[in-house]
């Protein structure tokens, strides 16, 4: 087997300019979806009837369905409901067809990431131990404050390395976004494979970017792990 | 809007039942190549030594990075162009071979590691005492440590099993007929028309699937530690 490799010098670099999409839709999927999810974990540790039925039946319905099944299930639902609510409800004259496919694409991930996150949080909060928030109300602090000052900063410790995972895994996820049209990674190279029939290089370069935007994710997370955990530290010395 | 029919949804039901068995020889072919590796790749992990377990290290940082779909596609069109070097042509060979090649790699190093937590949280004194008392190094294994390392394994495995569910969805991409291939085919025969009510249909059989699963699994593990239960509750 011969590899095309002024084929594939050509495709990373084409690709590369598909990075900045792929880690535009993680990041602004995980701010939407990180306060949301922070939220719906709470709901369900303070045991509030009906938000936390809710936020179980979503979580297992989320994690129990394939992502490819949410993206194109949204995608085919959600434009024409979209337009149906602005034009016929509220009367407005926006052209939903033409909007940045990647609102949808942040939609679907966003949906699908505060399942995943709202177990992540629910588990990192339990962590923290109970004597913590009845310490911080004896000191006279409310609950805004010491959710703010003494459990959220343990527990963010304490979710880090599966915070790593998640995003990972989002940033994997992300290369089906080619789904829904958006012009990341793997549509770049997937466009530059069927011009020329060149598929196995076009892939084993996908493959070769994704493992060095997960690297350098990685590296970033086990530095910020290493700076929040310095009280730890302080406190065995 | 397309108007939405509710009853269609049972319709998809009952057209797609009989391709979840396809799902499931996908997973359980999976289970049993991806095994194979996982426990080469625990055990190299497990043994300490320093080649095996950089590779296996390596192995599983590197497949841990790359989106199921793109190793799809590797193996789709890779592996028949390496094999044709050799004059072996297997252009022909079912979808299901590529499948199940993909995730077997992919989730090789999830299995390996499954094992390797089951491996280190059974206490090495077990295996100390069955070796004392005359067991050899492959009875104690096999007979003490194995099954006390497999109910630990279980609620990984299952979590393991249900993701690999939900990635094995993505087969439809090249061309596998499993619940979400003929789930497309359908929507592709009925053009496009009942979109959404296939989507629904689809989403309920496997969300059904995962919580079958997960039940097997919670029944099982509570089953298998009974004995460890009562062991604890009489010391």
């Amino acid at each position: 087997m011969k590899l095309n490799t002024e084929f594939m010098r050509e495709t990373f670099i084409a690709s590369l300019g598909g990075v900045p999409k792929t880690m535009l839709i993680t990041i602004l999927t995980l701010l939407v979806s990180i306060p949301i999810a922070f939220a719906m974990a709470l709901s369900k540790l303070e045991n509030k009837k009906v938000s936390s039925k809710f936020v179980t039946a979503y979580v297992s319905f989320i994690r129990g369905t394939p992502i490819v099944l949410q993206i194109l299930f949204i995608y085919s639902l959600l434009p024409s409901t979209l337009n149906h609510l602005i034009k016929d409800v509220f009367g407005l004259s926006v052209n939903v067809f033409k909007m940045n496919k990647i609102v949808y694409a942040i939609i679907v991930f966003s949906l699908n990431n505060i399942a995943v996150l709202t177990e992540l949080f629910r588990s990192a909060l339990g962590t923290v131990g109970h004597g913590q928030m009845e310490a911080a109300m004896t000191v006279g602090l409310t609950k805004r404050q010491a959710y703010r000052r003494i459990i959220i900063p343990q527990a963010l410790v304490a979710a880090l390395p599966n915070l790593c995972n998640t995003v990972i895994g989002l940033i994997k996820n992300t290369s089906l976004a080619f789904l829904m049209a958006v012009q990341e990674i793997t549509a770049i190279s997937k466009m530059k494979a069927a011009a020329g029939y060149y598929y196995i290089e076009a892939y084993l370069m996908i493959a070769l970017i994704y493992i060095i935007v997960c690297t350098v994710v990685q590296l970033l997370f086990a530095l910020i792990e290493h700076q929040l955990s310095a009280y730890k530290k302080r406190l065995a010395v | 809007m397309h108007p939405f029919h509710p009853s269609y949804v049972f319709t998809v039901l009952v057209q797609l039942f009989p391709y979840i068995g396809v799902t499931l020889l996908m997973m359980l072919g999976t289970v049993i190549f991806g095994g194979a590796i996982g426990i080469l790749l625990a055990k190299a992990k497990i043994k300490r030594r320093i080649v095996p377990r950089a590779i296996a290290e390596v192995y599983t940082y590197l497949t841990r990075c790359v989106p199921s779909i793109i190793m799809l596609f590797i193996v789709y069109y890779g592996v028949p162009a390496l094999l044709l070097q050799f004059g072996i042509n297997i252009n022909n060979f079912s979808k299901g071979v590529f499948v199940i090649t993909a995730f077997s790699i992919l989730f090789a190093s999830n299995l390996g590691e499954v094992f390797r937590a089951a491996y280190l949280a059974v206490d090495p004194g077990q295996r100390e005492a069955a070796v004392c008392s005359g067991l050899s190094e492959f009875q104690a294994f096999y007979r003490i440590i194995l099954p006390q390392a497999a109910v630990h394994a279980l609620p990984n495995f299952s979590n393991m099993l249900v993701n690999l569910m939900k990635e094995g969805a993505l087969a439809y991409s090249i061309g596998l007929i499993d619940v979400m291939g003929e789930g497309n085919l359908l929507i592709g025969r009925n053009q496009g028309s009942y979109t959404l009510e296939t989507y629904l249909g689809m989403a309920i059989i496997y969300w059904a699937l995962t919580f079958v699963i997960e039940l097997i699994f919670g029944r099982l593990e509570k089953n298998l530690s009974k004995g460890k239960k009562h062991a604890t509750s009489v010391a």
